[in-house]
């Protein structure tokens, strides 16, 4: 006899467009997942991922209890003994020498309290989040242009557009349920544009016009396309001059570059790239959307920058279905930003000075907070000589994992709070098992600004808490915790609700509602904003500012001992450092093993064929994996999936560009092939 | 006795209240608990009182019930999934499902599969003339009917209108064909779909027949069903009268005038793609096809796959992992398992992420075979699909029209 059958509506823990499904609990265990057709993101309809979103949770190989690590081997210890250590090599840690690093599938509640612990226990600010690896580029170009670095419509609303261009995002692959948008939209009418260097599924399956472009040459060809808009009068000319400044300038720049040379740098017939630039300037609507392909390049910030004034150049901003979109991997990709565990930023993009140190010192009640900027990803990792990582996986996500093991390796002390023993759980001296998603609960903000939550469906395995709840008693075994005495997420998240104005008007009671509450949010009788920069942009003279920028090569361009240019990214199947994805049997069938895709001209000249095993290399490192030969990737470009950790991506990768993005060139190596024999 | 049909009526005053007609299939529902001639109830609830969520619930406590009052038009679900995946077909615990035609088809289906155990199930029909998809009913009120779709209490379909009643009391009515035309109204599938009166369930109930009384109508369909609802009389639950010569009439009228209906969608839906020739038909399937992101939501969602070990799983080696979109032969096979018995549920089609039209070609499909084989999926138990009693000799025709011609001289 059944005790008890429920369906709990929740939201799917892998990527940002935040799919609604249902979990069927049976007797405390989830047997199954079915539609949520009333949820307005998906109506029902779910990826691979999504269908096989629970999986993970039941995978024998989840961490139940604290582990410490003596002579080399993981012992069981309890939550008092090893909070007791942590608390203790934590104490010791004086100024900035302890880095914290998080991640953007942790929720909401637990970010919030991930950054107040480090800011209050701590007092540092020495943070930051795995999101330097996909669009720290992101946030200084959309800043400097339109104020802020969030999608200003909703995903929904890319159903009305009627051109939709979509540059480095493999949409059908990474946000399936955007590319669901995208069909929608075609099927109306619209004229989709997409520009890889790949010739992807999304390009054979909606491109209307594909751009195969050149890697890292992001910013001739926008430039291209603008310079065409504008000497054939297609801008907005009452846009530019009501909601606009700098326009002069760009225009001067533009008109002194030749089309010739953008057709060269670019590697795309100069008539396509008119053609392309026509069809977004010609729609009444036109959508913007970029990923990984776009941001991940030391010119990240100069590639968006460019979009973004592609965008104001004609008219496309302040309207549904319109603007520049960044389209986030993690769940919380949106989320995790709002809630400030970043170096440079406290909750609600207030950036850490003086100022906003004395403002939380009031409203947490606390003194001494720190305001001054913390370090980015890497130089955590590198500089601090106490890591403590929550969610992250830097083995296999981080550029040059040589170079990684050594840092990790030469650390004083590591902890690592996470649900697998994953491959950088491996070097941790300390290992705190944490509950996830339906076992905890708590919100989650997808790419378009929305709020919604997760409900707690089942109990976590073993003695794994939520992280919010780790960190709290740890707060106490050093002594703070009348700083940490929430007893739920909702406590939490109405202390969220006072920090973070955009989330003021949200509560629990409100988020009841499939697909939540898009922020900005300020009252509770306020539903949400669905387009941002309607009347005004969040720049501090309201205006949308043209940037002008240069194409500038990537960092490390192939040479004679090094030929090819090296990208990696993502596929369907599998989801960025593959810890809950292959540990779910149909999703690891599916795609069990890394692969390396390479260009059937070039495979024929170094005598390759599918199937074989090559090695590639790069200064830094280097991996064997199975070739996979394709015409569907340019000559000379090489690219592998990052998901794989026993032939991981990364052992090539490494130049990083400066401050402010601080971004790998995740998408532009140079390596060399070789089979091997 | 199989074939009666009856008006009747709870006596019980607060379901009749809260019934839309008779609140006659939650009275059985409570008779059947009360009186432990089940375990449960299995039947769909509005998630969190919003009637465009609509979720399966299993109710054990007969006081439940009630809750469940009111036809959801905007809760598109199929019940037969549930009870296979998750309720072991039936095979220990006795219950009563509400089902529409699909529902009770699909469950057929699954018990000439031996999936689902019949003994142990109460089939209460109800009649059906389509669901809606919830997001399209939401914009189809806000848009067409300008109303708050919040304030919508009630939706009915009737004399080709689709009539929703407001929280206020207000009513208002658009006609159906031309909601439909413009891309609202019902499902594809459901506009397409024949059978309005579940007759292979144990009680077909429904309101047509009703003649504006506050009534349900009651065919009998079973031996199962004829003594539920004599047991049911007798103990004071329902009372009942038999149906005027009028209201027999307007009953038929009605489902000839949905069977009409359904004909034309029919002809709609196929005859464009009829009219192609095999490369146009197949190119046309085909570039659908390409977008499949193998999710499997398809097989997973149909009702009538059951297999365990599934024949396109990667690890049978047949359809070869990770390929993006898989091969051709994913689909095809599974039109090949599946397509004698598809039901028309729908949600295949509604499940797909990639807007592939998948009922559809189930559908049109199945609709070929059918007359073939002289098979209607779903109707009755004891009629195997055609291809487990299909004979040697059969296998081997090529032209099964010529064939089936001779053999009937």
């Amino acid at each position: 006899m059944v005790e008890s059958f429920e369906y709990v509506p929740t939201v799917c823990p892998y990527c940002g467009c935040g799919c609604g499904m249902y979990l069927v609990v049976k007797d405390g265990r989830i047997v199954g997942t079915e539609p949520w057709k009333d949820h307005p993101v998906n109506e029902g309809k779910n990826c691979p991922k999504g269908r096989n979103a629970y999986a993970f949770l039941y995978n024998e190989g989840r961490l139940k209890t604290p582990l410490i690590k003596k002579n080399g081997d993981f012992k069981e210890a309890s939550w008092e003994k090893a909070l007791e250590l942590v608390a203790e090599r934590l104490k010791a840690a004086d100024g900035d020498s302890a880095g914290f690093i998080n991640s953007g599938k942790i929720f909401n509640e637990d970010l919030y309290v991930f950054q107040k612990f480090v800011r209050v226990v701590m007092k540092t600010n020495m943070m930051d989040n795995c999101s330097r690896f996909c669009h720290s580029t992101t946030v200084p170009a959309l800043v400097s242009t339109v104020g802020s670095g969030v999608m200003p419509t909703s995903l929904l609303s890319i159903e009305r557009a009627d051109c939709i261009m979509a540059a480095g995002s493999n949409t059908q692959e990474t946000h399936p349920l955007i590319f669901h948008k995208f069909i929608r939209a075609k099927q109306r009418g619209a004229k989709v544009i997409v520009i890889d260097p790949r010739r992807t599924v999304t390009a054979r399956n909606i491109a209307d016009i594909f751009l195969q472009i050149n890697p890292g040459s992001d910013v001739a060809l926008i430039n291209g396309m603008m310079k065409t808009i504008i000497e054939e009068g297609l801008e907005d000319k009452e846009f530019i001059e009501k909601r606009t400044r700098g326009f002069r300038e760009l225009k001067n720049y533009l008109s002194s570059l030749q089309m010739s040379e953008v057709e060269r740098i670019t590697g795309i017939p100069a008539d396509m790239i008119r053609e392309a630039a026509r069809t977004y300037a010609n729609a009444e609507t036109s959508f913007i959307c970029f990923n990984a392909g776009i941001t991940q390049h030391s010119t990240g910030v100069e590639n968006i920058k460019a979009l973004a004034d592609l965008a104001l150049l004609t008219g496309n901003y302040g309207k549904p279905g319109a603007g520049v979109s960044p389209f986030r991997g993690h769940g919380n990709g949106e989320g995790f930003g709002d809630m400030g565990p970043l170096p440079v930023f406290y909750p609600g993009f207030k950036p850490v000075n003086e100022e906003t140190a004395k403002l939380f010192e009031e409203l947490w009640g606390v003194k001494g907070l720190p305001s001054k900027p913390g370090m980015p990803y890497m130089d955590i990792l590198e500089k601090c000589s106490v890591l403590y990582i929550v969610g992250g996986n830097p083995m296999v996500s981080a550029p040059d994992t040589n170079r990684v093991r050594k840092i990790l390796e030469s650390k004083e002390f590591l902890v690592v709070q996470d649900i697998f023993l994953t491959e950088t759980a491996e070097l941790a001296d300390v290992i705190l098992p944490a509950a996830t998603w339906v076992e905890k609960g708590g919100t989650m903000t997808g790419i378009d600004r929305k709020v919604q939550r997760i409900n707690k469906a089942v109990e976590p395995p073993g003695e794994a808490k939520p992280d919010w709840q780790i960190l709290c008693d740890l707060a106490k075994v050093m002594g703070y915790g009348e700083y940490f005495n929430f007893n739920s997420t909702e406590e939490i998240f109405e202390e969220i609700r006072k920090c973070v104005p955009q989330y003021h008007g949200i509560t629990y009671e409100r988020l009841k509602k499939a697909g939540g509450i898009q922020w900005p949010c300020p009252s509770e009788d306020h539903p949400g904003t669905e387009t941002m920069f309607v009347e005004k942009f969040a720049t501090e003279d309201g205006f949308g500012h043209f940037q002008v920028v240069e194409y500038k090569p990537p960092l490390e361009v192939p040479d004679e001992d090094y030929p090819y240019v090296f990208m990696n990214g993502r596929t369907l199947f599998h989801f960025h450092t593959g810890t809950m994805t292959r540990r779910t049997s149909r999703l690891h069938n599916e795609q069990p093993d890394g692969f390396v895709e390479i260009n059937a001209e070039d495979a024929e000249k170094l005598g390759i064929r599918s199937g074989d095993r090559v090695v590639l290399r790069s200064r830094r490192g280097e991996v064997k994996a199975f070739a996979k030969v394709t015409k569907n990737i340019q000559q000379g470009v090489v690219f592998m999936p990052f998901h794989f950790s026993e032939c991981a991506a990364n052992f090539l990768t490494g130049p990083t560009a400066g401050p402010p993005s601080r971004m790998p060139e995740f998408k532009y190596t140079a390596i060399k092939v070789e089979k091997v024999v | 006795m199989i074939g009666d049909m009856y008006l009747a009526w709870s006596s019980d005053e607060e379901t009749l209240k809260k019934g839309e007609y008779g609140g006659v299939v939650t009275t059985l529902l409570k008779f059947a608990l009360e009186n432990k001639i089940v375990d449960a109830v299995l039947t769909v609830k509005k998630m969190d009182g919003n009637r465009y969520d609509g979720v399966l619930t299993l109710i054990t406590n007969p006081e439940e019930v009630i809750e469940c009052a009111g036809a959801l038009h905007c809760a598109p679900l199929n019940i037969a999934r549930a009870l296979k995946e998750y309720l072991d077909g039936s095979k220990d615990m006795r219950i009563a499902v509400t089902c529409k035609p699909c529902d009770a088809r699909a469950i057929i289906e699954l018990v000439k599969r031996e999936q689902i155990n019949i003994e142990n199930l109460v089939l209460i029909g109800l009649n059906c003339t389509g669901t809606l998809l919830p997001r399209v009913a939401r914009r189809m009120f806000e848009e067409i009917y300008r109303v708050n779709p919040d304030d919508v209490v009630r939706e009915d379909i009737d004399e080709g209108k689709l009539i929703i009643e407001l929280r206020d009391g207000t009513r208002k009515e658009k006609d159906l064909d031309s909601l439909e035309e413009a891309g609202y109204g019902r499902r594809e599938n459901c506009r397409r779909c024949e059978i309005s009166i579940p007759r292979m369930a144990d009680l077909a109930c429904g309101k047509w027949g009703t003649m504006g009384k506050k009534a349900t109508f009651i065919e009998v369909c079973t031996e199962k069903g004829s003594q539920l609802l004599d047991e049911a009389i007798k103990a004071g639950y329902l009372q009942v009268e038999t149906p005027t010569r009028e209201a027999l009439d307007e009953r038929s009228r009605k489902e000839k005038e949905a069977l009409d209906r359904s004909k034309k969608w029919q002809e709609k839906n196929f005859n464009e793609l009829k009219g192609l020739n095999y490369e146009e038909r197949l190119n046309y399937w085909f570039n659908h096809f390409d977008r499949c992101i193998k999710c499997f939501s398809c097989r997973d969602a149909c009702p009538i796959c059951y297999c365990v070990e599934c024949r396109l799983e990667v690890d049978r080696n047949f359809i070869p992992g990770g390929e993006l979109p898989p091969d051709k032969l994913f689909h095809l096979t599974r039109l090949a398992h599946v397509g004698d018995s598809c039901v028309n549920c729908g949600q295949c089609q509604d499940a797909c992420p990639m807007e592939i039209p998948i009922s559809k070609l189930f559908h049109m499909l199945n609709k070929e075979l059918s007359p073939l084989f002289e098979y209607v999926p779903g109707r009755a138990a004891d009629q195997l699909p055609p291809l487990t009693v299909v004979t040697d000799e059969e296998l081997r025709v090529d032209e099964p029209y010529l064939f089936l011609k001779k053999e009937s001289t």
